[in-house]
């Protein structure tokens, strides 16, 4: 089948390289009605400015973002202003969908990259118990024909695709493993919101137990809906080597969006995924030939244990059962080749607006060492950052430790 | 019985006829059992309208749904929403067996919200009064001098006088005879105005507090004290969290567009129209404008179907609402992945498959549409597809 452009992805021509310099969140929990938006967003826009030690003064631009239909408040950036600092700045909205928060940090990126502005502020945020997350999901759909038969976005045909492809007993095992270690992971994690305290001898009971909501995707398998807030401070490479004692460098990042239907996914002739097509183009483009050698940490937009583990071989180029054997191998740990989601993912934290910022900033915080209790325990120099949204979207990135790609 | 959030299991079930709603289950006619391990079992009996409920010793018999909570705390926690239903049933702390939907639907819907009963204040007049000299505050009070009168009737009430002067606070039993006003009013007045659970302005403007002399120095009594704290009192939430609550209802019309309009004239024929790619000759529904991968026009239009075959399948469990209604959905229901005749062999269609034939389903099995009576060139003129045999 005729594959998305074969032609390779030229680089993104940087005028000026673009550090992550300031990143504060929020507590990501089930309810925050001791805040209302605003004040959530100035939590956490004071947490990053604190985190960069500079002030308002110094952010010459905002960009904000958020899933408008969640919430049904249009416009939220002008309810936030004075939460998000923007008041008499240059301010941008964003929403992408699931993948606004990694879009905001690939805009952020480029307006200083650019030129055009020195020192950017980027905040993604969500209070999903304001609104109905399933209900706004399903209208995001098609409106003209899929939106009847939408559920959200709840699937278990990843989890049959699995057990067709590698039997039910080692695909729902894997898929039990995948969600305990990303809760096991959570439990180091102090920002996390869902930590269960699973055990792996729970697996069995859970995977036959836990009720079923599609198909083989059940209660346990899948993310959570959270409140929280995530911002986050860029300025380019002369600043950042001045103001900040650890500035993270953004190196690269793409994103690939696939037509507007789903139709063509699961047929029985499959398109090459948006995630493989991201990261074959990134990888290309970058000269990394082993993903899984290469990256010290991936921080991967996960919203159900079927998926994440699907995904897995997706982004990291794999073959066969090569994913699975990482995850039984123990490769995926903490102190595994390559650490995945160490903060617990997004099936312990969701608020979506921040999902796919968090993960830039989780991975940042790994490469500084400012993960705290989920902090590995290598040093970490290269990160991976996936975002994920609509129709199957992607937007993967990757940051870097030292300037000397 | 093990006291969570200062109740417990017994209590809930106890309450359940007081706060169950007839009119709202004059159609149900169900039994859902409950297991609270360490608590026992209840079996709940509702019938058109009426209600039941028992302890049970054995097993639980005759339920069509059962839940069961891991331990009292779930139970009682799950039911009062501090500790969140969906986080209880992800870690299996609890269970359903039967009708999950139960929970979110049936439930809320014939119960009213069970919250814990507040607990009476054993505090009576006579301890408040006893406080008042601890509570005095002198630096408020510097140059005052009055003398301030209660006649509180009724159980722990009595007769007191506040006299307030040269900065010193003193209690003195009996009414003086120089008020500088008096206050009158039923001791358990007095008690809910200082505990802060009856308005003093409302209790002044409907009568229940009589003042006789200088309502000024009534009114400025307060601030020469600390505010009474009830020592029997549990700590209970400082403060209410307001929320405003909205249901937004918005009517829509979209455009169909060239191509996808074909797909909906389609419809209305009973057909499925699908444009192809004059360069890949891929068929693509519903039609998009273009071909994505070629970048090219598409506006040759082919009929397929109208039968075909299922590629992938799921069975949804989980009662999320219907978009076009809101309602909460029946289920189980499937979505379908549909390879219609014709199509090329990565065009797949999604749609619902008829509730009868979800247990036979299955990859590779052959289906044929199922049309609405009256098509009017919209989603809903086709109804499903089924089973082909």
């Amino acid at each position: 089948m005729k594959k998305q452009s074969e032609k390779p992805a030229k680089a993104h021509k940087k005028n000026r390289n673009v550090a992550i310099v300031g990143i504060g969140m929020t507590s990501l929990s089930s309810h925050k009605e001791d805040q209302n938006q605003p004040e959530m967003i100035h939590e956490a826009v004071r947490a990053a400015l604190a985190d960069a030690k500079m002030t308002l003064d110094d952010i010459d631009c905002v960009v904000h973002g958020n899933m408008e239909l969640f919430e049904m408040q249009y416009q939220p950036d002008m309810w936030h202003v004075l939460g998000s600092g923007a008041y008499g700045k240059d301010e941008y909205r964003i929403t992408t969908g699931g993948t606004v928060g990694a879009t905001m940090v690939c805009a952020a990126d480029n307006l200083v990259a650019s030129g055009l502005y020195d020192t950017v502020l980027a905040i993604g945020f969500e209070k999903l118990q304001e609104g109905n997350t399933t209900g706004g999901i399903t209208n995001m759909a098609d409106p003209l024909w899929f939106r009847n038969i939408q559920t959200g976005a709840l699937t278990g045909t990843t989890a049959a695709m699995m057990i067709d492809e590698f039997g039910a007993e080692r695909a729902k095992k894997a898929a039990m493993k995948y969600r305990i270690l990303m809760d096991k992971h959570a439990m180091l994690n102090e920002r996390a919101h869902r930590r269960f305290g699973l055990e792996y001898d729970q697996a069995e009971d859970l995977m036959k137990t836990s009720p079923q909501l599609v198909g083989e995707l059940r209660l346990i398998h899948m993310c959570s809906q959270s409140d929280g807030a995530c911002a986050m401070i860029f300025t380019h490479e002369k600043r950042a080597k001045k103001v900040c004692k650890k500035p993270v460098w953004i190196r690269d990042h793409i994103t690939v969006h696939r037509e507007e239907n789903m139709s063509n996914l699961y047929a029985f002739e499959k398109p090459e995924m948006t995630h493989h097509y991201a990261a074959r183009k990134l990888f290309e483009r970058n000269g990394i030939k082993d993903p899984v050698k290469y990256f010290d940490v991936f921080e991967m937009y996960d919203p159900s244990a079927w998926w994440g583990l699907d995904w897995s071989r997706e982004f990291l180029q794999l073959k066969g059962d090569e994913h699975l054997r990482l995850l039984e191998d123990g490769e995926f740990d903490l102190d595994g080749k390559l650490p995945l989601n160490p903060s617990g993912g997004v099936i312990a934290s969701n608020p979506i607006g921040a999902t796919a910022m968090l993960r830039p900033a989780f991975a940042a915080l790994q490469i500084r060492g400012d993960a705290g209790g989920c902090q590995i325990k290598k040093p970490v120099k290269h990160a991976l950052a996936s975002g994920f949204g609509g129709t199957l979207w992607t937007v993967l990135m990757m940051l870097e430790k030292d300037l000397d790609w | 019985m093990a006291e969570f959030y200062g109740t417990t299991v017994a209590d809930i079930f106890n309450t359940m006829p007081k706060r169950f709603k007839p009119e709202e289950a004059k159609e149900e006619d169900i039994a859902i059992g409950y297991e609270c391990k360490g608590e026992g079992k209840w079996k709940v009996t509702i019938k058109h309208g009426t209600i039941k409920v028992e302890e049970v010793k054995g097993d639980l018999k005759g339920c069509a749904t059962t839940i069961h909570a891991a331990d009292a705390e779930t139970f009682i926690g799950t039911t009062l929403g501090k500790i969140q239903a969906m986080d209880a049933l992800t870690t299996g702390k609890l269970r359903v067996v039967g009708d999950v939907k139960l929970l979110m639907t049936l439930l809320p819907k014939i119960f009213v919200q069970y919250t814990v009963p507040e607990k009476k204040s054993s505090v009576v007049a006579k301890d408040i009064i006893s406080t008042i000299t601890e509570r005095f505050r002198p630096d408020k009070a510097a140059g005052v001098d009055m003398k301030v009168g209660y006649d509180l009737a009724g159980e722990g009430g009595g007769k007191w006088t506040i006299v307030i002067k040269d900065g010193k606070c003193a209690v003195k039993e009996g009414l003086a005879k120089d008020l500088t006003v008096k206050m009158t009013m039923p001791a358990e007045i007095y008690v809910g105005m200082m505990l802060g659970t009856i308005s003093g302005e409302s209790a002044f403007t409907s009568g229940q507090v009589k003042l006789d002399g200088d309502m000024m120095a009534a009114g400025a009594t307060s601030r020469f004290f600390n505010k009474f704290v009830d020592p029997n009192a549990q700590a209970s939430e400082a403060e209410e969290l307001i929320t405003i609550k909205v249901t937004n209802s918005i009517n829509c019309r979209f455009a169909t567009g060239t191509a996808y309009g074909m797909w909906f004239k389609g419809l209305k024929e009973k057909k499925f129209l699908a444009n192809v790619c004059p360069k890949c000759g891929r068929t693509q529904i519903t039609p998009r404008e273009i071909c994505a991968f070629c970048r090219v026009r598409c506006n040759e239009f082919a009929e397929l179907g109208p039968k075909g075959t299922i590629t992938a399948a799921d069975v949804v469990y989980f009662a999320s609402p219907d978009p076009l209604t809101g309602a909460v959905r029946e289920t189980p229901y499937a979505m379908c992945w549909i390879l219609l005749d014709n199509a090329s062999p990565q065009e797949a269609f999604c749609f619902d498959i008829k509730r009868e034939d979800l247990p036979k389903m299955k990859v590779g099995a052959r289906v044929r549409p199922v049309w609405a009576k009256e098509t009017k060139g919209t989603f809903t003129d086709l109804l499903y597809f089924e089973l082909d045999k």
